[in-house]
């Protein structure tokens, strides 16, 4: 998983990635991932700095504010790897580590966020939704693997680039071309959201059966699509499930 | 008795987890709606129940993220607990899971992602003090003490979720007690919400996929899954 590219031992390299797991553990408004990136680079600035002055300065140099996608920051944690090496080897001046986190935490963090959390997630999570009349808890488990599946893959592959492109690792993010294969995640999301809609209201309209089962099942859809088109215009989600909850509740009761 | 207390235990051991898991260590999805109510519901029990509820909520929170500093809703703690309660709840009638109790917790508990929301910001400056002591610590050259001070921010949340979902799970336990007093025409109309704000969360979903044309790709999904119920039902017949 972790290659070549740099003198570090695999087994650091190994427990930097594994570290890199709590980025998030002590995030704040102020520094936001600073101590989280630390303690993640942290076994492989103790085997760069055997000097402890030269190590605090390298701490210190880190712990300045970061913030960045959590899984892609992992491209970013094996880029800093492979600048700090050249930094301790004398061959950088420190400057340049600073200035390839400041450079690339922001675009990195919108791709990340595109790709994973507006594409990935959704697109996993309603399909897995939709899947539950068939699977039951397996849905849960299947959105497991397919969403962990790329996950881990893109986490581990962003850390070996990192470390061996260093700078370049730019070039290499974008021949992979997330934010395309976002946009199709993304409809199959919708579709899966649709799909699931269908499935509960012609459920819940059959367990109740007769000429109500077919009110509540016709009234759901509408109550669906009229939501689609009133959440468009900004209608606070709470409002409109409070007043479908409302609707739907007289009317079960009146019937 | 004893199995109800140890019942409300295990809901706040996986609500911790799955609150942790959310924001400090790992995120690999196992607090996601759809999991942490599945496997919430299944620990306690009532794995139908865990598995409706997590349905909904996850539509309901598809679209919902946390992009740069700002906080969403905390959506695992909403699926966590709502799905303690309901699970309690039903537990108690002996009846197994309704929609008319699962409609009802949705409604009682439905401030819980905002609730989660307002523990994760009075966290965050907990872990902004670490942060500060973290930097003194480095300057004066204890950095061991000074990277450790990252994992000293996990616990907080542990002890909060873990307190949170407790309350949501003993809460269930008491409203359960007295769910038989609920008139049945209370019950039915409660069954019919259930259904009716699925459709909305699914409209919500739908909207949040951000997709490009979402509506036509919805009404595409509803096709598929109307023809496919359809061919179902005429291979069974």
């Amino acid at each position: 998983m972790i290659g070549p590219g740099t003198h570090l031992p695999t087994s650091v390299k190994l427990r930097v990635f594994l570290r890199s797991l709590l980025l998030q553990a002590s995030w704040n408004p102020k520094g936001m991932q600073n101590l989280g990136l630390v303690y993640a680079l942290y076994p492989a600035l103790e085997v760069l700095y055997p000097d402890p002055e030269k190590r605090r300065e390298a701490v210190q140099r880190h712990l300045t504010f970061f913030n960045t996608h959590p899984y892609v920051a992992a491209a970013i944690v094996g880029g800093v790897l492979y600048h700090e090496e050249r930094i301790a080897a004398g061959e950088e001046d420190p400057r340049r580590v600073t200035e390839f986190k400041g450079a690339l935490m922001g675009p990195l963090a919108a791709l990340g966020d595109g790709f994973f959390w507006l594409s990935l997630r959704p697109a996993v999570g309603a399909l897995c939704a939709a899947l539950v009349p068939w699977l039951g808890a397996w849905a849960a488990v299947l959105f497991l693997v397919l969403y962990n599946v790329v996950h881990f893959t893109l986490r581990a592959r962003l850390f070996r680039m990192g470390l061996q492109l260093g700078d370049r690792l730019v070039e290499a993010v974008a021949r992979a071309r997330l934010p395309s294969r976002g946009a199709r995640l993304r409809a199959v999301a919708a579709a899966s959201a649709g799909a699931a809609a269908t499935y509960l209201a012609f459920a819940f309209g059959a367990q109740q059966g007769g000429v109500g089962g077919w009110l509540l099942a016709g009234g759901c859809l509408a109550l669906g699509a009229l939501s689609y088109l009133l959440v468009a215009r900004r209608v606070p989600t709470a409002v409109l499930t409070a007043m479908a909850a409302l609707l739907a509740g007289c009317l079960g009761a009146w019937l | 008795m004893h199995d109800a207390w140890v019942h409300v235990a295990l809901a706040g051991a996986w609500g911790a987890l799955v609150g942790l898991e959310r924001r400090a260590f790992l995120q690999a999805m196992f607090s996601r709606p759809l999991v942490a109510a599945t496997g919430m519901g299944l620990l306690l029990g009532q794995l139908q129940t865990g598995l409706y509820l997590g349905m909904v909520l996850e539509l309901f929170y598809l679209g919902t993220a946390s992009l740069g500093a700002a906080l969403p809703e905390n959506d695992t703690l909403a699926a966590s607990g709502t799905t303690a309660a309901a699970a309690m709840m039903a537990d108690q009638t002996g009846g197994g899971g309704t929609p008319a109790i699962w409609s009802l917790c949705l409604i009682l508990f439905a401030g819980l992602g905002l609730l989660g929301r307002a523990v994760d910001r009075r966290l965050e400056g907990h872990a902004a003090a670490l942060s500060t002591h973290g930097l003194e610590l480095a300057e004066h050259g204890e950095l061991e003490s000074a990277v450790r001070q990252n994992l000293l921010g996990i616990w907080p949340y542990a002890l909060v979720y873990f307190s949170l979902n407790v309350a949501c799970a003993g809460l269930g336990l008491l409203i359960g007690t007295y769910i038989h007093h609920v008139p049945l025409v209370v019950l039915r109309g409660l069954a019919w919400a259930f259904p009716a704000m699925a459709s909305v969360a699914a409209a919500i979903a739908a909207r949040g996929s951000h997709a490009r044309n979402a509506a036509a790709w919805g009404l595409l999904g509803g096709a598929l899954m109307t023809t496919a119920a359809l061919i179902l039902a005429w291979v069974n017949e």
